[in-house]
């Protein structure tokens, strides 16, 4: 418990660094960063479109990071997300144009499953590919990304195209209710959190999940104590895809109403980051999605109502992750700390070593 | 000046909260060999880094020739004549014994390396101390021994007047061990002075002009070999008797466990590193593996637990052929395994003491009920077996990175003999931990023979090897060059078989473990 703690805390520091960073830059253009961030939090979070919009970037992101994160439990570094939610969301887009025969809660039930089957199917690749000829899945999902981008933007040009002058499908049969409009939160949001708490569920508590922490943390253990490293970690981007294609889903179904080519564009890359500012903790990893999502959504407001351009965000994201994946941060305070420790036991204890602090003494 | 090269007074060396060191004393006269014992965990090595400049001090005073030594560092320590042989050699492979020796002292001619003197400067060393060594080849293709004797010119060509060897015949056969000894009393005889860390108590006891014993951390007393005797040491040591002479009972050999008929196994970089191995073990009988590090144990044993495809050759366990099936099924058929490797392979040390004991198990009743896990009943068991095997601390739910050497083994010993499987695999049980540990883990696989399992035992330590087994098989290079009863066979037998000789062949040569 107090590790968690400690993390939280961790975060928090890392996070009034970054924000103190990005401060700087602002005031470097000339501007208060206590009024640019002023604008950025009441746009993401004081109006009721703020908070829509913020929902709203949080759906993918919740998903994504997790996406991320599961994969990153079992020692996979899935960078193919993006992928994932492009293929997912074209196959939801797909059934939900053209299955209009199944009734409408199975045609809902459709689009879901088969969107996380086709994402699934995609992930497979990759994983085993590392598994059982050891390729780097890192290159190979950022090589795959590609792929499915030309295939969402080959399949909305032509075959799907609703011949309209941008590329996009034809509207989808059912929807996602909108939950705040005029901004396109959605329901998904519901759908994304409710997959996430059984995710983390799974990861924590049940064998499956100790099994994919065991070869995460230990593949050769793993291996030894009789449990399939490589079919785990294969599960593990399975489980990860179908989250991605769950968001694909979700961003079809709920947000457009149809596929619009490009939708997915940085909704894997900002999850992995949301995901790697933690290290993947599963626990941790949904605030940051959260707090990303505040950023982008406050972003906006904060360029209309400052002289801030918005991409002091993505600065202030980037410093983010640069520091928490540093780590000097608190490894200096734990040296300093421990430098301390060590001088008091030197004084008191050079010459009267104590022996119970140890507790190592023999008990025969 | 005082009569002693190096002094260290009132040492303290704390890392964050481990005491590594709580009060060391340690002279060293010059000329003289004088050996450092202690447990694993005694601070002996850690004694010897701080000498060495590796760590800073968190106490005390070091004089290197009577100079009050303020600040410390490797280079400092070099220039005052202070050389080190670390326990894993510090050695480039891929370059050749004369790359390494110069590497980063390379005389030059212009912009050139002056290889020539480089290598007229090594052969005046090698010569004087009659050392072996061959300098043109790449460090990867030389045996252990000759890499140790390079470990040592390194140090010599650096102007070292004080030379520390950390455990430097943990990796050797006796053979060789007797070679290192010859060149550490050439070294003695020109006036070095050797510090010699051992926990070996009859190499102490030869090499030895004086014997610093340290116990958890504290300074025990310095005694001069001719007044001591190895019981005396071990008291010293440990604090009280040990008995790790086990009392053997060989009468109740049954049937064959586990057969091993004619196996090939590659290694990680070669095909067939082993060549046609066949081998049992019976019920209530341990049978020891004796041979030196690399000569295909890990390939035999990985391929007996599932963890190595095999060549060719069958694997029979319990009478069912296992060969080339997972782990999870020759587990299933009836095997338990202490790998060689706690760290990577026995324990998951991210987890928790629990998570450990119970791996294995994992997937069975009482310890998952459905696709959950039964946490109460897994702390239930966890309680039990951290008092049954006295690991300590006893709070299971500490992740096993915490825990010392002979408790992390512990865990490992009681998840894989707790399942009373009717062979047990166990390579390098005893390796890296105490004295203490190393008893207690003798016993339990006694205890698992007399219980009637077979075991199977690899051990780097003849002496271990010697002292379990009731019958000894000894590899070299992938083949079996030996067997007996573990009444016939001595250091020096079992010596000869590891290098490669046969059993009619009297050969005094050096064991080379090179490539063919």
């Amino acid at each position: 418990m107090s590790n968690s703690l400690n993390g939280a805390v961790k975060i928090l520091i890392t996070l009034a660094l970054a924000l103190g960073i990005g401060a700087i830059f602002i005031l470097a253009i000339g501007q208060s960063p206590v009024e640019a961030y002023g604008a950025l939090v009441k746009g993401a979070l004081g109006t009721k479109l703020g908070i829509g919009n913020t929902i709203a970037q949080f759906t993918p992101l919740l998903l994504t990071s997790i996406a991320f994160a599961v994969a990153a439990s079992a020692g996979a570094f899935n960078v193919g997300v993006e992928g994932e939610v492009i293929l997912g969301g074209i196959t939801a887009a797909y059934i939900g144009i053209n299955w209009g025969f199944l009734p409408v809660p199975l045609l809902y039930l459709a689009c879901f499953l088969g969107a996380m089957a086709v994402a699934a199917a995609w992930a497979y690749i990759p994983a085993a590919l590392k598994a059982y000829f050891n390729v780097s899945e890192v290159c190979v999902t950022i090589l795959m990304n590609t792929v499915a981008l030309y295939i969402g933007s080959y399949l909305v040009s032509g075959p799907m195209s609703a011949g309209t002058a941008t590329p996009q499908s034809d509207p989808v049969l059912v929807t996602i209710p909108k939950i705040m409009k005029p901004s396109s939160a959605n329901a998904g949001v519901f759908i994304a959190i409710a997959a996430v708490l059984v995710v983390i569920f799974i990861v924590y508590k049940t064998k499956w999940g100790y099994k994919l922490r065991t070869v995460g943390t230990n593949p050769t253990h793993a291996d030894y104590v009789g449990i399939n490293s490589k079919k785990v970690f294969i599960n593990a981007m399975l489980l990860s895809g179908m989250l991605g294609g769950m968001a694909g889903c979700i961003e079809v179904l709920g947000v457009h109403g149809y596929y619009l080519d490009n939708f997915a564009k940085d909704l894997g890359t900002n999850g992995m980051l949301a995901a790697l500012i933690v290290k993947s903790n599963m626990l941790f990893t949904p605030f940051i999605a959260f707090f990303l999502a505040v950023l982008k959504a406050g972003s906006m407001a904060m360029q209309q109502a400052t002289d801030v351009p918005k991409s002091i965000v993505d600065t202030v994201s980037a410093i983010f992750i640069i520091i928490a994946t540093m780590e000097f941060v608190v490894s200096l305070g734990k040296r300093r700390k421990m430098e301390h420790e060590a001088k008091a036991v030197a004084n008191i204890g050079s010459k009267k070593p104590d022996d119970k602090k140890t507790g190592k003494e023999e008990s025969k | 000046m005082s009569e002693y090269v190096v002094e260290m007074k009132d040492i303290v060396k704390d890392f964050g909260e481990v005491h590594a060191v709580k009060d060391g004393q340690f002279t060293l006269k010059k000329g003289e060999i004088h050996s450092l014992i202690g447990e694993n965990g005694a601070g002996k090595s850690t004694m010897m880094k701080l000498l060495y400049g590796m760590y800073p001090i968190t106490a005390g005073e070091i004089y290197i020739n009577g100079e009050h030594m303020t600040k410390l560092d490797p280079k400092i320590a070099i220039n005052h004549g202070i050389g080190m042989v670390h326990q894993e050699f510090m050695l480039v492979n891929e370059l050749t014994v004369l790359e390494n020796v110069i590497l980063g002292f390379e005389p030059v001619k212009g912009m050139t390396i002056d290889f020539d003197k480089a290598r007229k400067d090594i052969q005046h060393y090698i010569d004087r101390y009659n050392m072996e060594i061959q300098l043109d080849k790449k460090v990867s293709q030389i045996s252990v021994g000759e890499a140790q004797r390079v470990e040592i010119i390194k140090t010599l060509m650096r102007g070292a007047e004080i030379i520390i060897l950390d455990e430097p015949t943990a990796v050797l056969t006796p053979q060789e061990t007797g070679k290192l000894f010859e060149i550490l009393f050439n070294l003695k005889a020109e006036g070095k002075s050797l510090v010699f860390i051992s926990h070996k108590l009859n190499e102490v006891m030869t090499i030895s002009d004086r014997i610093s014993v340290m116990r958890q951390g504290t300074y025990m007393g310095t005694v001069n070999k001719e007044e001591t005797s190895p019981l005396d040491l071990t008291k010293k040591m440990i604090g009280r008797e040990v008995f790790l002479n086990i009392e053997k009972d060989y009468s109740k050999a049954g049937e064959k466990i586990l057969e091993v008929k004619d196996v090939w196994i590659p290694s990680q970089k070669e095909s067939s590193k082993i060549r046609g191995m066949s081998l049992y073990v019976r019920a209530g009988e341990i049978v020891g593996i004796a041979g030196i590090d690399g000569n295909g144990q890990s390939e035999l044993i990985e391929a007996i637990t599932g963890l190595r495809r095999v060549e060719k050759g069958s694997v029979i366990l319990n009478g069912k052929d296992i060969t080339n099936k997972t782990p999870r099924r020759i587990r299933e058929t009836g095997l338990a395994h202490i790998p060689e490797d706690r760290n990577t392979r026995g324990l998951n040390r991210t987890m928790s003491i629990e998570d450990n004991l119970v791996a294995v198990e994992l997937d069975k009743k009482p310890f998952t009920s459905g696709i959950f896990m039964n946490v109460s009943e897994q702390d239930k068991y966890a309680d039990h077996m951290v008092k049954e095997f006295d690991i300590r601390p006893a709070d299971y739910k500490l992740p096993t990175s915490s825990l010392s050497g002979g408790n992390a083994q512990k865990v490992v010993v009681a998840r894989e003999v707790s399942m009373n499987k009717p062979l047990l695999v166990a390579s390098q049980p005893t390796r890296g931990v105490d004295i203490g540990a190393i008893e207690s883990i003798r016993n339990t696989l006694e205890k698992a023979k007399k219980s009637g399992a077979g075991v199977l035992l690899v051990s780097a330590e003849l002496e271990e090897i010697i002292s379990l087994s009731d019958r000894i098989i000894v590899i070299h290079e992938g083949k079996i060059t030996g067997e007996m009863p573990a009444g016939e066979a001595n250091e020096n037998n079992l010596g000869l078989l590891m290098m490669g000789a046969d059993d009619q062949v009297e050969t005094d040569k050096e064991g080379e473990k090179c490539h063919e």
